[in-house]
């Protein structure tokens, strides 16, 4: 043997040789097709178990404690380390106390008092109502961080002294009060009955004595919170985040020991290690959506997995939308913008492109806020003959079919946005409406829209808190940063105000609900789709919530016995 | 060869100054508003803007990092000059800024993932010195054989092979079809460095993501290996030997080898200067922790200080190991400093 393969090689041989070869290839490539059905699919269904470590995916986060807390893969494990005073209840559709027993609130909604729990952080520290006075003053004070500030304070602007201390002229927030340990009083510099809304933001947290003698880097890494589970070693960059169950936590106890986050650069490479199963629950690549939802069936309610129903696909308060220059060029047109949303096909753009990973928006406000209606923008809808009577009416056509409008659509190309502006581009073709595409890169989008100098473009607004008021005022009060269209309608303005000053809940969501059909007749900004969850859990997940947020419930998470 | 040395040091200088221009220019000259890219693309209250422009070397600012106003109550612009030179200044202090979306010093991200990123390049240097090397020994010395053919054959289709879908294939291969078909009894990690909840050993975590560093380079070697020492095989000096009646291992051992190693070692040192800046396609694929996902994750958010600072640590140590290898041709090779002597 060692002979022959030491000799030169023949003519023949290597002939033969190269035929053997191409053979067992093709042999290789008729291998077992379902080779990825995995031990996260295969695992056998027992009764749940107290205990055991859940391993989940996040991307990178930006930042896990209250100071820069704002994208959602910081979220999600700033969320398990810190409460906050109150929490909405999505399957209910109601604000809950969370680390406060109760709260109340003055006649015109400008002052809130929180009567806080009795509770300890990780630290053994006892949460005093002075922690929260500090943990929400850090977000805003600029000398928190000189270096890197944080760019969350305004979630706070509506609280008395904010502008000062933002400002720098100041070293707390005047509005913020503690009369005693278990007593915070908020002030606000104007009306606003939302506030314990606001109140939930996972940001908006207390946070320990001890944070003021480490460095900002320190407690970043390893934050010290009052959450149901607390830090095991420090976030490695890049690579996991530990977390375990926190004992002295004041609300029932986490079922799980601990939670891996393990970080992954992409959500391909995280769906892979979830099918070799080595991740518990990951998302999935939109490539992927269909094959998952058949393989592990989908979840009976879109956010909870249980074993057999590990796919989840419910509606997020996130909406994706066309948003119209209303102050200068053709958008200025009220008529063209109905006709232009009437034009588009989203449910074929929610089926061709996201595989039915979003839903067709019928308004800006999503399912799951409470006040939504179905359908509460009239002209939010498919319907090509309408647009097209409404075009003929104001834009006849030539003999040529041309109606002498020309439109451009500024977005950036990548994210998959390139393709749903196509497929709009389109359909406003069928319609007779030339349009184009600009597509800079995203910072020039986001500079071009800041300055108003576009047609229409595009963007997605995720919900800070589930309210009707926090779609409506940020979008369309004039002025506001976040008001791209440059909308300005004084009966909005002024009905939004009377809104927020309204404190009887039923009455605000009743005119907010009128404020977002006057803002649908004007139609500044044309709802697309509505985001829906795209994770997936393993067999061995016996129950995860993860609300509409996507905010995980890892406190009453079980893993199956194994 | 001093004087040798001093020049290629000084010629550094305008090199690193005119690429560390060429960086600045294409951030000056990239559209948009950084602040948006900081902010996440979000409005913030106007004071929280001017705080970031002041931090961001946009406008002037006082020591509380609170902009300055002139006596129309605007704010000063910094001149793009200046904005350089504090660059610079920075630089020098070992200042590369502070990343736009982790919000912390770019010199502490990349102190954390050079560590990975040596490891890494340290292990595939080592696979393809050892399997390059071995590969076009055996192929050069058993000339035309089957040993011979395979090596060819293999190394062709590793050169074709681009990394990243190698990486995924093996990805596929060892951590989801060999888990299938043994039951999870035997897999290798797909990704990532290990870290405390890996259910493998951390060393696991190096052999997908080296070998698939290495393949490319190894397969380079083993040619460069073959085609060196059959070169040498046919030198006078071989026949010489041969006809003294040395033995045909003693030969290649002391005679063949040394010299067709020369230029093997030169490419695998050069090769080692580009795996030290980072494999961008290997990390990516494999979730390595090192500075080319970083890089890549910091192009991807356009984290515009993260990719200056990480370019400008790259081309230090691109420089490094090229003037390093320029100083080990002019020991090898006395005619390069023979030349640099008559150059005077």
């Amino acid at each position: 043997m060692a002979e022959f393969l030491n000799k030169p090689v023949g003519r023949r041989a290597f002939v033969g040789g190269a035929l053997a070869t191409g053979v067992l290839a093709a042999l290789a490539g008729c291998g077992q097709k379902g080779g990825t059905d995995t031990a996260a699919g295969s695992a056998s269904a027992g009764g749940s178990a107290s205990g055991g470590t859940l391993r989940y995916y996040i991307n990178n986060p930006v930042c896990i404690e209250p100071f820069n807390l704002q994208e959602d893969q910081g979220t999600q494990v700033g969320f398990q380390l810190f409460d906050s005073l109150t929490q909405y209840n999505f399957e209910e559709g109601k604000l809950e106390c969370l680390a406060c027993e109760s709260y109340d609130v003055n006649d015109d909604a400008t002052e809130f008092t929180f009567h806080l729990k009795a509770a300890k952080f990780h630290d053994g520290t006892d949460v005093k109502a002075a922690n929260w006075k500090y943990g929400w003053e850090r977000i805003v004070n600029p000398n928190t961080n000189t270096e890197s500030p944080s760019v969350i304070g305004y979630h706070l602007a509506m609280i008395e002294g904010y502008d000062a201390l933002a400002a720098g002229e100041a070293e707390e927030m005047t509005g913020i009060t503690c009369p005693d340990d278990s007593t915070l009083v908020v002030k606000l510099s104007y009306s606003y009955a939302d506030f314990p809304y606001v109140a939930s933001h996972p940001a908006l947290a207390p946070i320990p004595d001890c944070a003021k003698e480490m460095s900002q880097t320190e407690f970043g890494l390893a934050p010290v919170g009052n959450g149901p589970f607390k830090m095991d070693g420090e976030w490695v960059d890049g690579q996991y985040i530990n977390i375990v169950r926190f004992d002295d936590y004041y609300g029932d106890k986490a079922i799980l020991d601990g939670v891996n986050f393990m970080i992954q650069k992409d959500v391909e490479t995280a769906y892979k290690e979830f099918q070799a199963g080595n991740l518990d629950v990951s998302d999935v690549p939109v490539a992927s959506l269909a094959t998952a939802a058949e393989e592990y069936g989908t979840s009976e309610d879109g956010y909870t997995i249980t074993p057999g129903h590990q796919f989840l696909n419910g509606t997020e308060p996130s909406t994706y939308y066309l948003t119209c220059n209303v102050v200068d060029g053709p958008f200025t047109d009220i008529n063209l913008r109905h006709a232009v949303s009437m034009a588009i096909n989203r449910q074929a753009i929610c089926d061709t492109l996201f595989h039915g990973s979003r839903t067709p928006a019928d308004n800006i406000v999503p399912p799951g806020i409470d006040g939504y209606e179905e359908g509460a923008w009239e002209f939010s809808k498919y319907d090509v003959d309408a647009a097209k009577a409404i075009l003929d009416e104001y834009y006849p056509a030539d003999a040529d079919g041309n109606r002498g409008l020309e439109l451009t659509i500024t977005s950036n190309q990548d994210g998959g946005h390139k393709e749903v502006m196509d497929s709009i581009i389109s359909d406003l073709a069928a319609v007779g409406i030339t349009c184009v595409a600009d597509t800079p890169d995203w910072a020039t989008v986001l500079d071009r829209y800041q300055k108003l100098d576009y047609q229409f473009g595009r963007l997605g607004w995720v919900a800070d808190y589930p309210i009707m008021d926090n779609f409506l005022y940020p979008l369309f009060y004039t002025g506001n940063g976040d008001n791209r269209a440059g909308y300005s309608n004084t009966a909005v303005d002024e009905a939004l105000m009377a809104a927020r000053s309204t404190v009887d809940d039923a009455e605000r969501k009743a005119a907010l609900q009128e404020v977002n059909k006057t803002i649908g007749q004007d139609m500044p900004v044309i709802p697309l789709m509505f985001y829906t969850h795209t994770a997936v859990g393993g067999a061995n997940v016996a129950t995860l919530y993860l609300d509409p947020q996507k905010k995980a419930d890892l406190s009453k998470a079980q893993l199956v016995e194994a | 060869m001093g004087k040798y040395i001093l020049k290629r040091v000084l010629q550094f200088i305008p090199v690193f100054i005119g690429v560390t221009i060429i960086l600045f220019a294409m951030k000056a000259i990239v559209p948009g508003d950084p602040i948006s890219m900081i902010t996440g693309g979000r409005s913030v209250p106007e004071q929280t803007r001017l705080q970031l422009e002041v931090e961001n070397n946009m406008i002037y600012g006082n020591e509380k990092g609170q902009p300055i106003y002139d006596e129309n109550g605007e704010t000063i612009p910094v001149p793009i000059w200046e904005q350089y030179a504090r660059y610079m200044d920075d630089l020098f202090h070992g200042d590369l800024g502070t990343s736009y979306s982790k919000k912390r010093p770019v010199t502490d991200i990349f102190a954390e993932k050079y560590p990975y990123t040596i490891q890494l390049a340290a292990c595939a240097i080592c696979l393809e010195a050892i399997m390059g090397i071995g590969a076009g020994l055996i192929s050069a010395v058993k000339r035309y054989s089957f040993w011979d053919i395979m090596v060819t054959l293999v190394t062709s289709v590793l050169v074709a092979v681009p990394a990243f879908w190698l990486g995924m294939i093996l990805q596929l291969i060892f951590g989801i079809w060999i888990k299938d078909l043994t039951g999870g009894a035997f897999s290798m990690p797909i990704s990532g460095a290990g870290g405390p909840n890996s259910p493998y050993q951390d060393w696991m975590h190096y052999i997908l993501p080296a070998f698939t560093l290495a393949a490319v380079s190894t397969a380079y070697t083993a040619r460069i290996m073959r085609s060196q020492l059959l070169d040498v095989l046919n030198q006078d000096y071989i026949r010489t030997a041969k006809a003294k009646g040395l033995s045909r291992r003693s030969i290649i051992i002391h005679h063949a080898l040394k010299n067709a190693l020369i230029p093997v070692v030169t490419y695998i040192g050069i090769d080692f200067g580009a795996m030290m800046a980072g494999a961008i396609l290997t990390e990516t694929v494999f979730n390595w922790p090192g500075v080319g996902s970083e890089i890549y994750r910091a192009i991807s958010s356009r984290d515009w200080p993260l990719v200056m600072g990480g370019v400008t640590i790259i081309i230090v140590v691109v420089m490094v190991i090229n003037l390093l290898v320029d100083i080990s041709y002019a020991f090898l090779d006395p005619r390069i400093r023979l030349g640099s002597k008559s150059e005077k």
